[in-house]
């Protein structure tokens, strides 16, 4: 016991006497293994990519960044107990990350609890930046009003007036349902949600639920489903001719290049979705060198759209950090209020109301080109909320 | 409900139940007889969909190339694990066996994770099965139709082969009293080695069935396990007919249950298990346990 004491004590005055050269402590947590690690793994090495570029240009205030790396397992409650041990523990002074609406919550009441700054990066759920919304929470990401506003945007604009909607049955796709409904009057008076389906989060099988699209006669369908869950649809509802007569108009991503690279031949026409980032389109030179940058480190040139928000999630915290000229939780919160800074994808600003970056996304239809083996978003346009 | 949606919605619940049925079966098989409870089945499942996803695609092998690719690579792994480790906790408690195939989980979540990375992947249908057959009032895809046909020949050919040969007897026989049929001169330890490998070659013919299906994601295997399971108890632990009937059984819950009460979509297979385990809690086709 006195052992452990003097452990301790000695620790105490180590901390005291070291602080000024200390490095700055950064969490990240990334759903690194199971179903999530397909989008965690790259926002990882986005993270990485920043805090690289950071230390090498000599840190933050003078001193070094370390990265403190931890699997979120895209469980709420195991992130949860992860966070805060990230706190305790390893006395990060910031936590970045989170992919799951669902683990951005249960981090967010987390740093609410703890009182340490949590960038949310991937998360979409409005309901962090609303109902939720507490002093050290923070959204880099885009979120679900804006990409439901967005959808609705594009139902208007290719003048579809039967949808059917597909949201998965988690606080992501219900929020994603909200935010397309609350758009549509606005956008597409003509248009009637016809019919609401509702499958799981995680599931493969969607039978079920193609034929009820295909009986009812929809012109278009507002769909949440990302990812694995897009495959699956795709792979099942495609022998039967399902996209051929529908515009699939999708948030989720799934005009990213690492689904359509994959799906290549079988990716479906008369779809038209978004991503953060397209290795083929840069915006300009900061852009493009970033882009460099991330390929050199993962060793392709096409490089996977969720680094990206691992990368401006380094960025603020460090920005901030330097604003406030400070690691105090309280000091780093201030400064993230306003805070403007210059990503990759243009000038970004945190509105100080309601902590959300007005980080925008690539949206476009997805067409064959010559010679690609793979669809490209083209036309490409870059939406970003005012 | 139309006449043209009950019967895509019964076909599909079809074809669902065979993909089940040859995953299931194999964790039947093993249970039967060697009185494990495999946890390893479901990842037994994914490396067949990973291993059929390289041979296709990486090195460009017919479909059916890759079915067999993976039938291989499981008996192998299965072979490797039944030989070396698993061999030595027969008669143990089964807590110890369960432990030691969750920790084969991890570790081959693990090593699936160092050979193919977390990418998503896709495997495309096989030639000739990618498109639909017009039935006039309905349209079937025709690689679900194809699921319909070989799920009964793999469950024919498991009765053929357990039921109608010489060393199905023997396999039986090790069901019922394996010191008995030791005594009787027969190399129990290779015919316990024999049926992990037949099962597990199953999760990866299963596997690699699904894969034209689904997307394939590290934790692909986390569901599938607990659908077995369900399906296993259903029919009745060790018995095959049994695994048959509750694949069906599942495969139509889910998919009738999904269209009608899309809210219990995560409860309807569990509510399934629950009324059959009240009514009869040896399962459809399973005895008893004091009765044998």
């Amino acid at each position: 016991m006195r052992f452990t004491a003097a452990i301790l004590a000695v620790g105490a005055l180590g901390a005291a006497t070291a602080s000024a050269q200390e490095p700055i402590r950064i969490g990240a947590m990334y759903p690194l293994t199971g179903g999530g690690a397909v989008y965690g793994v790259p926002a990882m090495a986005g993270h990485q990519l920043a805090i690289e570029e950071i230390n090498a240009r000599g840190g933050v205030m003078g001193r070094k960044l370390v990265s403190v790396e931890r699997d979120d397992k895209m469980n709420p409650a195991a992130a949860s107990s992860t966070m805060k041990e990230l706190i305790t523990k390893d006395k990060v002074h910031i936590v970045v990350g989170g992919l799951a609406s669902s683990v951005g919550l249960a981090m967010s009441e987390v740093a609410k609890q703890e009182k340490v700054v949590y960038i949310a990066t991937i998360p979409k759920t409005i309901q962090m930046t609303t109902d939720k919304l507490h002093r050290h929470v923070f959204r880099t990401a885009s979120h679900t009003d804006f990409e439901g506003d967005t959808m609705a945007m594009l139902v208007g604009k290719h003048k579809l007036t039967k949808l059917c909607q597909l949201q998965l049955d988690y606080a992501y796709g219900n929020d994603l349902e909200a935010g397309v409904l609350k758009a549509l009057p606005k956008y597409a008076p003509n248009a009637k949600v016809a019919l609401t389906l509702k499958p799981k989060l995680g599931a493969t099988d969607f039978n079920p639920f193609i034929p009820q699209v295909m009986a009812a006669g929809c012109d278009g369908v507002v769909s949440g489903l990302w990812g694995p869950h897009f495959v699956s649809w795709v792979k099942q509802a495609k022998p039967l001719g399902f996209f051929d007569k529908i515009k699939w108009i999708s948030g989720g991503e799934i005009a990213s290049h690492e689904i359509a690279g994959e799906l290549k031949d079988d990716y479906p026409d008369n779809v038209i979705s978004n991503t953060y980032e397209l290795w083929y389109h840069a915006q300009d030179a900061s852009h493009k060198a970033f882009q460099e940058a991330l390929a050199k480190k993962l060793g392709t040139p096409e490089t996977p759209q969720w680094a990206l928000l691992g990368y401006i999630g380094v960025h603020y915290a460090v920005a901030a950090m330097e604003k406030a000229k400070s690691t105090d939780s309280d000091a780093i919160a201030g400064a993230l209020e306003g805070l403007t800074i210059k990503s990759p994808v243009g000038t970004l600003t945190i509105d100080p109301k309601t902590h959300q970056a007005n980080i925008g996304q690539f949206w476009g239809p997805m067409v064959k080109k010559p010679g690609r083996a793979y669809r490209m978003m083209d036309p490409i346009e870059y939406i970003q909320p005012k | 409900m139309t006449t043209t949606m009950f019967t895509l919605n019964a076909f599909y619940g079809l074809a669902l139940a065979m993909n089940m049925f040859i995953i299931a079966s194999g964790l039947n098989l093993i249970f039967g007889v060697l009185r494990v409870i495999n946890f390893a089945h479901g990842m037994f499942y994914m490396f067949g969909a990973y291993i059929i996803f390289t041979v296709t695609k990486s090195w460009g092998a017919p479909f059916f190339v890759g079915v067999l690719a993976s039938a291989a690579g499981l008996a192998v792994i299965a072979l490797v694990i039944e030989r070396l480790l698993l061999r030595h906790l027969y008669g143990k408690e089964h807590l110890m066996q369960l432990l030691f195939t969750f920790a084969v989980v991890l570790l081959m979540s693990d090593a699936a994770k160092m050979i193919w990375g977390t990418d998503q992947y896709s495997v495309g249908y096989p030639a000739g099965l990618g498109g639909a057959v017009n039935l006039g009032f309905v349209v079937l895809p025709q690689y679900q139709l194809f699921l319909c046909v070989v799920g009964p020949l793999i469950a024919i050919a498991m009765w053929l082969l357990v039921d109608k040969t010489r060393a199905g007897r023997i396999v039986r026989a090790a069901t019922q009293d394996r010191e008995m049929l030791a005594a009787l001169g027969v190399n129990v330890p290779m015919v316990y080695a024999a049926v992990f490998t037949i099962g597990s070659a199953l999760a990866g013919v299963g596997g690699a069935l699904a894969a034209p299906r689904v997307a394939l994601v590290p934790g692909m295997d986390a569901t599938i396990i607990n659908e077995c399971f369900i399906i296993v108890i259903i029919g009745g632990l060790g018995h095959m007919w049994g695994s048959f009937v509750g694949a069906l059984a599942f495969g139509f819950v889910v998919q009738f249950g999904t269209v009608w009460a899309p809210n219990w979509q995560d409860v309807l297979p569990y509510l399934l298990m629950l009324a059959v385990l009240i009514v009869r809690p040896w399962g459809l086709f399973g005895q008893p346990e004091s009765g044998r």
